[in-house]
C-alpha cells in the first residue's frame, strides 16, 4: 500500500441561494492512493461536482462557503496555499476532465494550441518540446494521426474525440490525481469504453490516482477499486467495488444497484425504481436523509444521523444495514 | 473565421458593400502613397470651372480641383475611421471585458459609472468642448470620438463576457491553473472577436459620419480637406448655382456609408452563429 496522494477530511459546503443558505456537502472524508481509482456515486444534485470543485479550490467564492480540515494533494495541504501556489498545483499535480466535452474546450483555439499551452504553463521549455509532448500525449491517448488532430478546432471533432483530447490535455503533465466528473455521461456506449480504457491506461502507465464521479454504476464497476456512495451531501457507504455490487449494506446502495436496467430477453421492460424522490436540499429530512424513502426505516433513523462504523473495509452509515 | 467568410461570400449585398469599401480604401491608399490627390491645395484653374478633362469634377471658388479634394477627403475619412475604430474598439474590449469579468464588483461599478457619465453628455456638445479645450491640436476630434464611442462596444462586450464566463471551458482554464486575467485575455476576449468585428464596422461608419459633421461645423479637420469642409464651402456655392463641391462630397459620403452599412449588416448575419453551431 502506497501513501495516499489525495486526502480530504471533514469537507462541508454551503450554498447561498435566494431562499437562504443550504448545506450541499456534509462532512465527508476520503483518501485515494497512487494508482488507485475511487468512484463517487450518487444522483444528480447530491454534491458530487461541488466536492470536485472544492478539491480544486474552484468553488465560486461569492455564493459558497466551505469548511474543511484539510485537502492534501501529494501530502501538501491545498487550503494553506496562496493563489499562485495553488495555480501551480492545478493542471500539474491534479487535473480535471469535465462532463461536457463540447463546451470544455475553447472554441477559438486548436486542440494543439490548448494542450501545448498546459505543458508550457507548467513544464516550460521551448515551443518545439511542448509540441512534441502534445503529439505524444495525443498518440498515447489513442489518436492515430495526432499531427492532424493538433490542427483541428474543437467543433471539427466528435464528442468522444473531444473528450479524449481533454484526457490528453489533463494527462500531459502526468498529474498524480485526476478528477473525472461524469466523463462519459454525454457519450455513447462505444465511446464510453474508449474513455474508460484511456483512464485505465493513465492509472497503470503513470500511477495516476483517479476520482471518478458518476451516476453510472456500470462505468464505476468497470473502472473503480473503491466506491463512495453519496446521497444528499453525505457519504452513506464506502467499500470495495466488488463487495458493493455483491453485498451492498446500505439500503440506498442496494436500491441503486437494483435499478440498473438489465438487458434481458426474458424480462423486457422491467426497470426497478427507488420509491419517492430525492428531497430538495432546502428541505432535508431530519436524521438519515434517506429514511423517508427507505423500507427499513425505524424511529431512530428519523431522529439521529447514523455515523460511519469505523472498523473494517466496508463502512456504512446506517442503523439497520443489510446483512 | 473561415466559415464566416464563406457565408459572407454568398451575401450579394454584403459583397457589393465590400467592393465599394475596397474601392474607397484603394483611393485612400493612392493618396497615402502619394500617387493621387496631392494637389488638393493647389490653385490649378479659375473659379468654378465646370467639369473637364483637366478637372473631372470642376473647381471651387479658389480654383482648386474638386476631384483631388474629394479623393483627399476619402483619405481623411479613412484615417479618422481607422484611428477612432482601432482605439475605441481596443478600449471597449478591455474595459468591457474587465467589467463583465468582475461584474457586480467594484471594477465593474467604476467602469459602469464612467460609461454612464460619458453617455449622458450630448455628443456634439462634448466634441465641441474637447475641440475647444485642445484648440489647434489636430487629434482633438479623434480623442472626442474615441472617448465617447468605446462605451457601446464595452456594453456589448460586457454582456458577452458574462455569458462566456459561465461556460465550462472557463472552468477548465481555471482547473489547469491559469490566473484570472490570463483567462480573461487569452480565453474570454478572443471569443468576442466576432462581436468586436461587427461593432468595429458600425463604429467606423459612425466615425466617418461624425468627422464630416464636425468638420462641417468647424470642429473637425484643421489641416487638410474633409468632405465636411467641402460641404461647408458648398453651402455658399449652391446659392450661386455651383454644385460641384456639394455633389462630389455628398455622393462620396453616401456611397461609402452605404457600402459600409451593407458590409456591416452582412457581417452581422455571417457571424451570427447562434443555433447554427452547438
Amino acid at each position: 500500500m502506497s501513501a495516499p496522494v489525495l486526502e480530504i477530511a471533514n469537507l462541508s459546503i454551503w450554498l447561498d441561494t435566494t431562499t437562504g443558505r443550504r448545506q450541499v456537502v456534509d462532512n465527508i472524508s476520503f483518501s485515494i492512493e497512487a494508482g488507485d481509482t475511487t468512484g463517487l456515486v450518487g444522483e444528480s444534485g447530491c454534491g458530487k461536482t461541488m466536492t470536485a470543485l472544492a478539491i480544486l479550490g474552484l468553488l465560486p467564492a461569492s455564493n459558497t462557503h466551505m469548511r474543511c480540515s484539510f485537502i492534501k494533494v501529494k501530502g501538501r495541504d491545498m487550503l494553506g496555499l496562496d493563489g499562485q501556489q495553488r495555480r501551480q498545483v492545478l493542471g500539474h499535480d491534479i487535473a480535471m476532465v469535465f462532463q461536457q466535452p463540447g463546451t470544455a474546450l475553447d472554441p477559438v483555439f486548436t486542440i494543439g494550441q490548448q494542450i501545448s499551452s498546459v505543458y508550457r504553463r507548467h513544464i516550460g521549455g521551448s515551443r518545439e518540446s511542448a509540441n512534441r509532448a502534445t503529439l505524444k500525449s495525443l498518440e498515447q491517448t489513442g489518436f492515430d494521426h495526432p499531427e492532424e488532430i493538433v490542427r483541428t478546432y474543437p467543433h471539427q471533432l466528435s464528442g468522444g474525440m473531444k473528450q479524449l483530447a481533454m484526457i490528453a490535455m489533463a494527462s500531459i503533465c502526468h498529474p498524480a490525481v485526476l478528477i473525472a466528473d461524469e466523463p462519459t455521461t454525454a457519450l455513447d456506449n462505444t465511446t464510453q469504453a474508449l474513455i474508460i480504457k484511456q483512464l485505465q491506461r493513465l492509472r497503470t502507465a503513470h500511477g495516476t490516482a483517479i476520482l471518478l464521479i458518476s451516476h453510472d454504476l456500470a462505468v464505476i464497476r468497470s473502472l473503480c477499486r473503491e466506491v463512495l456512495v453519496m446521497y444528499c451531501g453525505r457519504l452513506l457507504e464506502k467499500t470495495d467495488c466488488t463487495r458493493l455490487f455483491s453485498t451492498p449494506r446500505h439500503p440506498y446502495s442496494a436500491g441503486l444497484i437494483s435499478c440498473i436496467p438489465i438487458i434481458s430477453p426474458q424480462r423486457p421492460g422491467s426497470i426497478n425504481t427507488i420509491p419517492g424522490q430525492v428531497p430538495v436540499s432546502t428541505d432535508l429530512p431530519t436524521g438519515c436523509h434517506f429514511s423517508p424513502r427507505c423500507d427499513r426505516t425505524v424511529d431512530r433513523c428519523q431522529q439521529s444521523v447514523p455515523q460511519f462504523e469505523t472498523d473494517g473495509d466496508h463502512q456504512v452509515a446506517c442503523f439497520r444495514p443489510l446483512p | 473565421m473561415h466559415s464566416v467568410w464563406q457565408r459572407l461570400k454568398s451575401d450579394h449585398y454584403g459583397m457589393g458593400g465590400l467592393l465599394v469599401v475596397a474601392l474607397f480604401a484603394l483611393a485612400t491608399l493612392t493618396v497615402w502613397t502619394g500617387l493621387f490627390g496631392q494637389g488638393w491645395a493647389e490653385v490649378s484653374g479659375n473659379s468654378w470651372e465646370s467639369t473637364s478633362a483637366a478637372h473631372w469634377f470642376g473647381t471651387n471658388l479658389l480654383g482648386q480641383d474638386i476631384f483631388q479634394r474629394t479623393l483627399f477627403g476619402a483619405a481623411t475619412a479613412f484615417e479618422v475611421g481607422l484611428v477612432v475604430t482601432g482605439f475605441s474598439t481596443l478600449l471597449g474590449a478591455i474595459l468591457g471585458g474587465l467589467s463583465g469579468w468582475y461584474s457586480k464588483g467594484w471594477v465593474d461599478e467604476i467602469i459602469l459609472w464612467i460609461k454612464g457619465v460619458l453617455d449622458s453628455i450630448p455628443f456634439y456638445l462634448f466634441a465641441a468642448a474637447v475641440a475647444f479645450a485642445l484648440q489647434g491640436r489636430p487629434w482633438a476630434m479623434h480623442l472626442a470620438m474615441i472617448v465617447t464611442f468605446w462605451t457601446t462596444t464595452a456594453r456589448i462586450v460586457r454582456g458577452e463576457v458574462i455569458r462566456i464566463r459561465q461556460q465550462e471551458f472557463i472552468e477548465a482554464a481555471r482547473a489547469i491553473g491559469l490566473s484570472q486575467l490570463t483567462i480573461l485575455f487569452r480565453h474570454v476576449l478572443p471569443n468576442t472577436v466576432h462581436i468586436l468585428l461587427v461593432q468595429a464596422t458600425i463604429v467606423f461608419v459612425a466615425a466617418i459620419k461624425t468627422e464630416v459633421i464636425l468638420s462641417f461645423l468647424g470642429l473637425g479637420i484643421q489641416d487638410g480637406v474633409s468632405w465636411g469642409l467641402m460641404l461647408a464651402e458648398s453651402s455658399q456655392e449652391v446659392l450661386a448655382g455651383h454644385f460641384g463641391n456639394f455633389i462630389a462630397a455628398s455622393a462620396a459620403l453616401f456611397l461609402l456609408l452605404m457600402g459600409f452599412n451593407l458590409l456591416a449588416d452582412a457581417l452581422q448575419d455571417a457571424t451570427d452563429t447562434r443555433g447554427a453551431m452547438t
